[in-house]
């Protein structure tokens, strides 16, 4: 029973980390019915400069910094990949576009950090927790309220200020947005530059847990495509969910079956969702009276 | 204070507005009529930058408009309440309404009083304030129509064009719908009108065109057009 608990909570860290990667293939879906698969390099990239960075600053003044970056790094992807095969309404073409633009950038990567996977100092104790023989890392707990935060600073953005109902907007309706005065074009932008932010946030989350390479968010970004379609790409209480669920599954089956097999239930669970709910456990349809 | 000189304009290969020419003055209601399809709301869409015109001039108070995006032309002061509502179904009518004052808000027109003329507009459509936090998809037609026009009225527009505000109404809204037409006109609201009810928008506007397959056959004083034999016969029910 302890076991199971233990695994429990190593999924629930996990599933959070794919939450907020999920979370950030639904920002860009939601505006443009797009997606940008090199959410995984994202993240990479985010551990990366947070590596570097932090050992100059230390790694809470580190976060902002790769934050920005994030937002940079994303508007490059949609500026160069997304928005020309938009604008010719070009059905593949961004698929190309932003698997291309990942690959560049873990070249990228393995030129400037090297191949092998490096250490991340982690910013608290590596001493975990114990609660009735449960031990939980402090950094694991970092991850989930840190995960929880962000999704929540984006959504009371989009819920309050004037920019981020902009954001809404433009996901009901590009068109009556655009009549609304609002650059629609720039909102795309942004919603690239928001997803590769929560990326790049989840890489300097999950880093001092796992371990920071190049080769890091491959795995992760294609956990997470499956996690948005579980719960739904329009659904931001459905890859929470989705999230935790997937963790969750895995662990369990690596302490009870073999770690490895620990990737096919979630496979399963995602062939399922797909034939019998293909908008997602959570997907809803738009309310939309004509 | 909008004129519009050969505007050539269509979707793609098919080319709908053949060339026409017309103007809306400043303070006045003028009405497009004609029948389905003819290219009333392929010529609002040309104006307000939903599509981009093959050819033609469009100016707004002299600026040069033609081509511009959408959003540039809204926050130059031309407010579009186009067919079909296209109200923001997830956002509350609270916030479809500030949206429509989206410009103003964010420094690309003068701000004035945003608050004041929400309020203003739930006075004007009493049922909208009852449901200001309703999600607008929830709202009946008729109360998508009256928030589609208030939030073309929180841009405090310039020009304001209204594409078949009427339409899928019941009678007793359409009513109330001309009678609100009626109070922004004595209100010298410059407004550009596309109706199916031709009799009742030539009734309330200063200046009428009628369309006819991309081209205008016919325009002049509304009261002149209502009594013009021709109209009458093909808009107005009236042939005999
Ligand atoms: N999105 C579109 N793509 C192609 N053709 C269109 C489109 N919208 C309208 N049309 C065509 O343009 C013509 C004029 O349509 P429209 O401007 O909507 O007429 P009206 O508003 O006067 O009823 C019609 O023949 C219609 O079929
Ligand atoms: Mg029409």
């Amino acid at each position: 029973m302890q076991n199971f608990f233990q695994a429990l909570v190593s999924g629930a860290a996990v599933g959070m980390i794919y939450a907020v990667i999920a979370f950030g293939y639904q920002l860009t879906f939601a505006t443009s019915k797009t997606l940008n698969f090199g959410q995984g390099e994202a993240l990479m990239l985010g551990g990366l400069v947070g590596l570097t960075v932090s050992s100059y600053t230390g790694y809470w003044i580190m976060l902002p910094i790769v934050m920005a970056f994030g937002l940079l790094q994303g508007s490059v992807v949609e500026l160069l990949g997304v928005r020309q095969a938009i604008k010719i309404k070009s059905e593949a073409g961004w698929i190309m576009a932003t698997i291309a633009l990942g690959i560049i950038f873990l070249n990228l990567a393995e030129n400037i950090w090297g191949r092998d996977d490096l250490k991340f100092p982690s910013p608290l104790s590596e001493q975990p927790l114990s609660f009735k023989g449960v031990n939980i890392l402090p950094m694991e707990v970092l991850v989930v309220i840190g995960a929880v935060l962000l999704m929540i600073a984006v959504e009371v953005f989009n819920r309050k200020s004037i920019y981020g109902k902009a954001v809404v907007a433009t996901s009901n309706d590009r068109d009556a947005a655009g009549l609304m005065g609002i650059n629609t074009s720039a909102i795309i932008t942004f919603s690239y530059a928001l997803s590769s932010m929560a990326a790049a946030f989840a890489g300097v989350l999950v880093a001092p847990v796992t371990l920071t390479g190049a080769t890091m968010g491959s795995a992760l970004g294609l956990k997470a495509f499956a996690v948005a379609i579980i719960g739904g790409l329009s659904s931001g209480m459905g890859v929470i969910v989705g999230g935790l669920l997937l963790g969750v599954i895995e662990t369990m089956t690596g302490l009870y079956f073999s770690t490895g097999y620990k990737d096919v239930p979630g496979l399963i669970l995602l062939l399922l969702v797909l034939s019998f709910k293909p908008s997602g456990l959570f997907g809803k349809s738009t309310i939309k009276k004509v | 204070m909008l004129r519009i000189e050969n505007l050539v304009a269509g979707y793609g290969k098919v080319q709908v507005l053949q060339g026409i020419s017309l103007h809306v003055p400043e303070g006045k209601l003028v009405t497009l009529i004609g029948s389905n399809g003819a290219g009333k709301t392929t010529t609002l869409r040309a104006l307000s930058g939903m599509i981009k015109p093959e050819s033609g001039k469009i100016t707004l108070n002299g600026t040069d408009i033609a081509g511009l995006p959408a959003f540039k032309i809204t926050r130059l002061g031309l407010a579009h309440s186009p067919e079909g509502r296209r109200i923001f179904p997830t956002l509350s009518v609270a916030d479809n309404m500030v949206l429509g004052a989206f410009p103003r808000l964010t420094g690309a027109r003068p701000k004035g009083d945003v608050q004041a003329d929400i309020e203003r507009n739930y006075d004007l459509f009493p049922r909208l304030g009852e449901r200001k936090e309703q999600l607008a998809g929830t709202l009946s037609g008729g109360e998508q129509q009256m928030l589609a026009m208030s939030r073309a009225l929180m841009l405090q527009p310039q020009v304001l064009l209204l594409d078949e505000p009427s339409m899928g109404l019941s009678p007793k809204l359409v009513e109330e719908v001309f009678i609100i037409i009626n109070r922004l006109k004595r209100e010298k609201i410059t407004m550009l009108l596309v109706e199916q009810f031709a009799a009742a928008a030539l009734e309330v506007a200063d200046y009428g065109y009628v369309m006819e397959n991309g081209r205008l056959s016919a325009s002049g004083e509304a009261s002149a057009l209502k009594n013009d034999p021709a109209v009458r016969a093909a808009y107005l029910g009236q042939a005999h």
